[in-house]
């Protein structure tokens, strides 16, 4: 058996590894702990392109944790799924490694970052354990292990929100977010009650083989529909999000946006893997397209009026997810007729999971600019800064790139998936589109408006003697424009290869549960 | 690789892209190269021209932040008001419109 079979458990054991290893490595000194955290990354990121290798030539991979069989054969020759898988497809594979690179660049970022402060070690710890809880809600293809990596994500989440526990702004934001989410979960655990009151199943392909849209199966789908949807942050459960995203370290954002996509991906497995077809009429689409459009729309709106940058791109966060919720909500409205489907449903959902991918890259190194910005300057307030162009040359330049693709300009990553969803969606309304480009303008307005203030502009005396941020942060914004760049320049392999496959993935429902379960239950 | 995009209603080519981003760029350099050539640097020539004005310090003709899109702010005054007012900050806030939203969709689905 080779090795490779392996690597859906390696995803998690790796991090997980990490978390609970850093506190002896760090025994060693502060270089062993950095040299540690690096290497973590790096062997991670290693894995998930042999996982989405491994994939694109083997198929669905389906790993048992603990055992050679999902099933357990009764007497009666039913076979029952009764341990825990980790389904792996062209879908969720591809977004763990986008989130292992978000991964890679927060570490690269935090060494020099957090040098000034102390509990590094923990912090080292926690962000580890939220990579393996941000890693397991994409890859687990079984509901309650789904809570418990939400859990583990917002358990730790929490402690790196308020990591500068002197600053009565952390400890407040943290609060909140532990509130809500901690709601959250708590409805997630009783949609997975329902489902398993119902079925005595907790596998997430065969729940989706039996299941039928009743009252108890409509109750899951709301509860889960509105806990994910507070996880990724739509309007107007958002309100955490902007505490939350701008109290943490900038090398924490970065993963926290990948935690909120990872949420998003078990949306997708909810609404897609789970019930897809079993969902009857329009209502569950139309309630995610309108999440979608108030979200974009008014999350952009209280961008444009923010003076605090990494509030600012919090609220941009909001607006951004509207662009996935509005694309997933199209696809799923055209899901049930294959004409719509072929027409505008799959161009929607390819626009949904390409943003997805452009969205943690070009969100992630805007907050890590914010955060090299807070670095120099010692402040948040884009009023108080000012002529930093010169002084951050590296800082500027790649701030310049991700404003523009989450702007929209071409030839960016960020154009092409919006021009996905725009088209996509005008075919559903044209007012739909409407208000993806009224977003699109406001969210370039506002990006205009951080350039203008933070890096042009007459220089400011007392940042006279700014330099650039150390080698290790410009290395870790280095990383997400790498990855904007090539997502940028080769749009058509990306789609065709990595988007379009991982499209397929999740609207197919019946591949999804065949990969699993093969022949049935 | 550099193949086109297709969409279903348009298509995205980054090729052609590059290619008119070229031709418009050659043309804008020789559009400019056409203008005054009496421009030296470092004289008069570079200096800020502010309505007749004496320049005043660099640090007061910075326009901060929270003054950008003064005209916008201000024309859409109403509707900021109760955005703000919206995000009110406090916690019964944040839970009380997940549940509203709970609820709705709740309504929604089961009728």
């Amino acid at each position: 058996m080779s090795w490779s079979v392996h690597l859906p458990a390696l995803m998690l054991a790796v991090p997980l590894f990490g978390a609970f290893s850093t506190p002896i490595v760090a025994l060693g000194g502060r270089r062993a702990r950095m040299i540690w955290s690096v290497l973590i990354s790096s062997v991670l990121l290693v894995l998930s392109f042999c996982l989405l290798q491994y994939v694109a030539t083997e198929g669905t991979a389906v790993y048992v944790m603990g055992g050679k069989a999902w099933n357990l054969t009764l007497p009666s020759g039913m076979a029952y799924p009764v341990r825990i898988i980790l389904e792996v497809d062209s879908f969720n594979s591809f977004i763990a490694v986008i989130g292992c690179f978000a991964s890679l660049a927060g570490v690269l970022f935090g060494l020099r970052f957090l040098d000034r402060f102390s509990g590094k070690v923990w912090y080292s710890s926690l962000y580890f354990l939220l990579t393996a809880g941000m890693l397991g809600l994409i890859l687990t293809g079984d509901l309650f292990n789904f809570f418990v990596f939400l859990e583990i994500a917002s358990v730790s989440s929490f402690g790196l929100i308020a990591y500068w526990r002197d600053r009565p702004e952390s400890i407040e934001a943290s609060f909140k977010y532990m509130l809500v989410s901690q709601v959250a979960a708590m409805m997630v655990l009783l949609a997975i009650g329902f489902l398993y009151g119902r079925y005595n199943l907790l596998n997430m392909a065969a729940v989706g083989k039996v299941i039928q849209f009743g009252l108890a199966e409509k109750v899951a789908l709301v509860f889960m529909i509105t806990a994910l949807a507070m996880k990724c942050g739509a309007f107007p459960m958002h309100m955490w999000m902007p505490d939350a995203y701008a109290e943490a370290p900038a090398s924490v954002t970065v993963l926290l946006v990948v935690v909120s996509q990872a949420s998003l991906v078990g949306l997708c497995r909810i609404v897609f893997s789970v019930f897809g077809s079993a969902i009857v009429g329009d209502v569950v689409p139309w309630a995610l397209i309108t999440l979608g459009m108030i979200s974009m729309f008014f999350g952009v709106s209280m961008a444009v009026v923010q003076h605090e940058v990494k509030r600012l791109m919090g609220y941009h966060s909001v607006s951004q997810v509207g662009y996935m919720l509005m694309a997933f909500g199209v696809g799923l409205l055209a899901m049930g007729d294959p004409r719509q489907m072929a027409d505008f449903g799959m161009t929607s959902m390819k626009g949904g999971i390409f943003h997805m991918v452009n969205y943690v890259t070009y969100k992630g190194l805007l907050f890590l600019v914010a955060g090299a910005l807070y670095y120099v300057t010692g402040t948040r307030d884009l009023d108080k800064m000012g002529g930093l162009a010169k002084r951050m040359p590296f800082t500027t330049f790649m701030f310049v790139i991700a404003a523009a693709a989450i702007s929209g300009i071409p030839p960016f990553n960020g154009f092409v998936s919006k021009l996905l969803i725009y088209e996509s969606s005008f075919a559903v309304h044209p007012a739909l589109s409407v208000v993806a480009l009224v977003t699109s303008i406001l969210t370039l307005a506002s990006f205009v408006k951080v350039f203008q203030t933070a890096f042009l502009g007459p220089e400011k005396k007392e940042f006279s003697k700014v330099k650039e941020v150390p080698a290790s942060m410009v290395l870790g914004m280095a990383v997400l424009t790498v990855v904007i760049l090539g997502l940028s320049l080769f749009p058509t392999w990306v789609v065709s290869h990595l988007v379009e496959p991982a499209a397929t993935a999740l609207v197919d429902k019946g591949a999804y549960i065949g990969a699993v379960l093969g022949g049935g239950i | 690789m550099f193949g086109s995009l297709f969409t279903g209603f348009g298509y995205w080519d980054f090729g052609s892209w590059l290619l008119f981003f070229i031709l418009a760029g050659a043309m804008t350099t020789w559009l400019r190269s056409q203008g005054r050539q009496d421009y030296k640097k470092g004289t008069e020539q570079d200096q800020i021209y502010f309505s007749g004005n004496e320049l005043p310090d660099s640090e007061e003709i910075t326009v901060p932040a929270s003054s950008s899109y003064w005209g916008f702010r201000k024309a859409l005054k109403p509707y900021y008001d109760k955005l703000v007012a919206f995000h009110s900050g406090q916690t019964v806030t944040y839970v009380g419109w997940f549940l509203v939203t709970t609820a709705l969709l709740m309504v929604l689905v089961i009728l």
